[in-house]
């Protein structure tokens, strides 16, 4: 009775201001069914995101030609078509000249090869590729940086590949020392290099010249370079001396006085050093006295300052110049700046590796890829577009090469590459746990450097106490 | 009244006795999918605690309580406790106050208080990433929208999420901001449902707003606001996407949550050590299992008192 009189109540109600109501309650069971729609999206991200940045357009292009090629094999008649599954870590306008690339590859190479490449963020390759490889599903060839090779081979996951210069007759002689160097783990191939570099020091000749300073001269030495920024800074336009990001390690500064973080051969422990102290100092002083950086800023947050003409100098790698020339930024490229003990940069550098597991035929089919790399043509694409210092012998000698203004300018930066626990298996737990949350509380101030460098001289004795 | 309820309840008894089997074959899909996401996980992530597993998933042997015993010892867990604590503690109250002061106003159904209600709700409808970029980007010191209004109005720039003191209650306001909207829902439907004749009895006996706030609307909503509670306390304490997108734990590890160590020993800092990760999942397992079992104790058992 009661409730029938209520239903009624109701119904009349609807009558009334039935439009009104009706409305409303539209509006908010869709934004009930969004929330919902919303929690899902999120997992889903998770699980199965997509792979970003694919340059609209050639997205449905490849999906089709996926599905094609998935009934192709299912129909027996795979031998036609090796299909090498490639992932990567190339997120940024480099992807873009890498699928260029790849996609010319598959289209002239007479191998039936066909390289199907996945681009995603590296931390999601890092989640991702050990799960992969442990439950056989690994694609068949990875681009990653050179200091993930260590970590992966002591888990016994990448494939040794030391007879791939027999196999394919590429002369290894031909690639500089330095850079085949960071492919191998106790004298073992495990890939082939792609590119190599070291941190640059870039600085915006516009600015050095309002400021009244050379804009053809950059810093030298680490006093020079503190001057400078100190000059350059002007808080009333935004503009700053030198972007520092936190959340990354300054080893050109300790090095620089002499000073080094830890030997990967004798797992030795060499932050506790006067030298260390100095640098630390100087860079508390830089950063908390003479405020010459944005605070706290990350490094994209640095990128973009640096091609808004907001930042005046920065030490980076090579994948600044294409976004400092599309913004016309009239920049200059120079060595890291000397201490007391020389000027040092740290290298770094990408490499083609073959996951644990993968099939023969796949295997040679990823290594008839990574031997069209090492071909001069492509390799003077890729330094040409990119910037990337080149370190094939023969393509050194070309005069196109040796008359390209940034990349001879590179090439002398590049000399003073210093390896930092490359092909060392704690290197990614000594940077986390160690050396950046030190250089954090040096450069916000959290901590005297004294204390900083004690915390940090502890820490990385738990870090390198592990088996 | 009283007769109809009691056959019915015979009748219910009796229903249930002969349909056990479609009650289980009721049950079973959401069993299934709970089991996939929810039971055997946590029974995995029980085992995997108590294991070196790492990423690579290869040579794991057991290790007994080892990784609990590091756990205690490891400063940055107790750093992330402390952060998961201090967001739950400012954030909880700061979303349901928010609420409950709005629903003072907004709990009448005229169009105006309609539009509003739906108007708050919409930032709890967009994906947390989403509303962690934006702010971010109003927040921005160099280039936000919110810098440069501080700016225009003579104010020196502040950097919200790069100052170690303000990140965290940045992240917190940004995070209620977007969650109040549905406690807002929740409490509004509650208020609507009291009885007016109460409100016309407390008026006849002289009370006012405020009077009538405190010793009706609250009481009357009560189970709704310590269901809002708990659940926003559950949510507060597994907090990760924000800060993530937001600060990614930093400056200075300040807004590092529990959640967020857990993501980093276990994918971002090699060795990848998941029986670690593990064991701080179990850590904070039994630390959101301990608040809600007092949270209920001594919340939601006073709702239940006042029910009846």
């Amino acid at each position: 009775m009661n409730r029938m009189s209520k239903w009624k109540k109701w119904k009349e109600g609807n009558k009334k201001g039935g439009r009104m109501k009706r409305l409303s309650a539209a509006v908010l069971s869709a934004a009930l069914c969004m929330s919902l729609l919303a929690g899902c999206g999120d997992g889903a991200e998770k699980g199965t995101q997509a792979p970003p940045e694919t340059p609209e357009g050639t997205t449905t292009g490849e999906t089709t030609a996926a599905a094609e090629t998935k009934g192709e094999e299912g129909n027996a008649s795979s031998e036609e078509k090796v299909i090498v599954e490639f992932w990567n870590v190339f997120t940024g306008s480099d992807g873009d000249i890498l699928r260029q690339i790849v996609d010319n590859y598959n289209k002239t190479n007479t191998d039936h090869i066909e390289i199907r490449m996945d681009i995603m963020p590296n931390d999601q390759l890092q989640q991702k590729l050990p799960a992969a490889i442990a439950t056989g599903t690994a694609p068949d060839l990875v681009l990653f940086g050179v200091e993930n090779i260590a970590p992966y081979v002591s888990n016994d996951s990448l494939e040794d590949i030391s007879d791939f210069w027999e196999v394919t007759g590429v002369d290894k002689n031909n690639i500089l020392e330095n850079v085949l160097e960071l492919s191998h783990v106790d004298g073992k191939l495990y890939g082939t290099p792609m590119q190599y570099n070291v941190s640059y020091l870039y600085w915006n000749k516009d600015l050095f010249a309002a400021a009244g300073l050379d804009p053809e001269k950059a810093p030298e030495t680490m006093e020079e370079l503190a001057q400078y920024a100190e000059k350059l800074t002007d808080p009333s336009k935004n503009q700053f001396g030198l972007a520092m990001p936190t959340s990354v390690t300054y080893m050109q500064f300790l090095w620089a006085n002499g000073g080094d973080a830890d030997d990967p051969a004798t797992n030795q422990n060499l932050l506790d050093s006067e030298e260390n102290l100095k640098t630390l100092e100087w860079l508390q002083d830089l950063m908390v006295n003479k405020k010459v950086s944005p605070e706290n800023i990350t490094g994209p947050e640095a990128d973009t300052m640096l091609q808004a003409g907001q930042i005046a100098m920065y030490m980076s790698g090579p994948w600044q110049i294409n976004g400092l020339r599309e913004q016309g930024i009239n920049f200059g490229i120079a060595p890291c700046v000397a201490g007391s003990a020389g000027a040092f940069s740290p290298a770094g550098g990408c490499s083609y590796v073959i996951p644990k597991g993968t099939e023969e035929s796949r295997k040679q089919a990823a290594y008839k890829f990574m031997q069209y790399w090492l071909t001069d043509d492509i390799l003077k694409e890729w330094s040409q577009k990119n910037g990337f210092p080149v370190w094939s012998k023969t393509l050194m000698e070309d005069p196109e090469i040796q008359n390209d203004e940034v990349l001879s300018a590179i090439s002398k930066a590049t000399e003073i590459g210093r390896s930092y626990n490359l092909g060392y298996a704690l290197a990614s737990q000594i940077d986390n746990d160690v050396m950046i949350p030190m250089f954090e509380k040096v450069m916000t101030g959290a901590a005297k450097p004294e204390d900083a460098l004690k915390e940090a001289v502890e820490a990385m004795d738990r870090v390198l106490a592990q088996p | 009244m009283g007769k109809s309820r009691k056959s019915f309840r015979n009748r219910k008894s009796k229903y249930a006795a002969h349909n056990q089997k479609s009650a289980y074959l009721f049950l079973l899909p959401s069993m299934l999918i709970l089991s996939v996401f929810i039971f055997v996980p946590l029974a995995a992530s029980l085992l995997i605690s108590i294991t070196d597993m790492n990423i690579f998933m290869k040579d794991v042997s057991f290790v007994g309580l080892k990784n609990f015993t590091r756990l205690f010892a490891d400063r940055r867990v107790g750093n992330a406790t402390f952060n998961s604590l201090y967001f739950t503690l400012l954030e909880v109250p700061l979303q349901i106050g928010l609420a409950l002061l709005l629903t003072m106003c907004l709990a009448k159904n005229n169009r105006y208080c309609k539009l509003l209600r739906s108007v708050y709700y919409l930032p709890f409808v967009c994906s947390m990433t989403a509303i962690g970029i934006v702010w971010s980007m109003l927040l921005d010191p160099n280039m936000g929208l919110i810098a440069y209004w501080l700016k225009q109005a003579g104010f020196q720039t502040v950097s919200f999420l790069k100052n170690p003191d303000l990140a965290m209650p940045t992240v917190i306001a940004v995070t209620a901001w977007k969650g109040f909207g549905y406690t807002l829902t929740l409490l509004a439907a509650a208020v609507l449902n009291i009885s007016q004749s109460l409100y016309e009895a407390a008026e006849m006996d002289g009370a006012g707003g405020l009077q009538k706030f405190v010793h009706i609307t609250v009481p009357g909503i009560w189970p709704t606001i310590s269901f809002c509670i708990v659940t926003t306390t559950i949510g507060a304490m597994q907090m990760f996407d924000q800060a993530y997108v937001m600060t990614q734990g930093g400056p200075l590890n300040r807004t590092e949550t529990v959640v967020q160590y857990i993501y980093d020993r276990g994918f971002q800092t090699a060795p990848n050590d998941l029986g670690y990760a593990s064991a701080i999942s179990v850590y904070l397992f039994l630390i959101v299992a301990f608040l809600t079992f007092v949270l209920k104790r001594f919340i939601l058992g006073r709702g239940e008192d006042t029910d009846e």
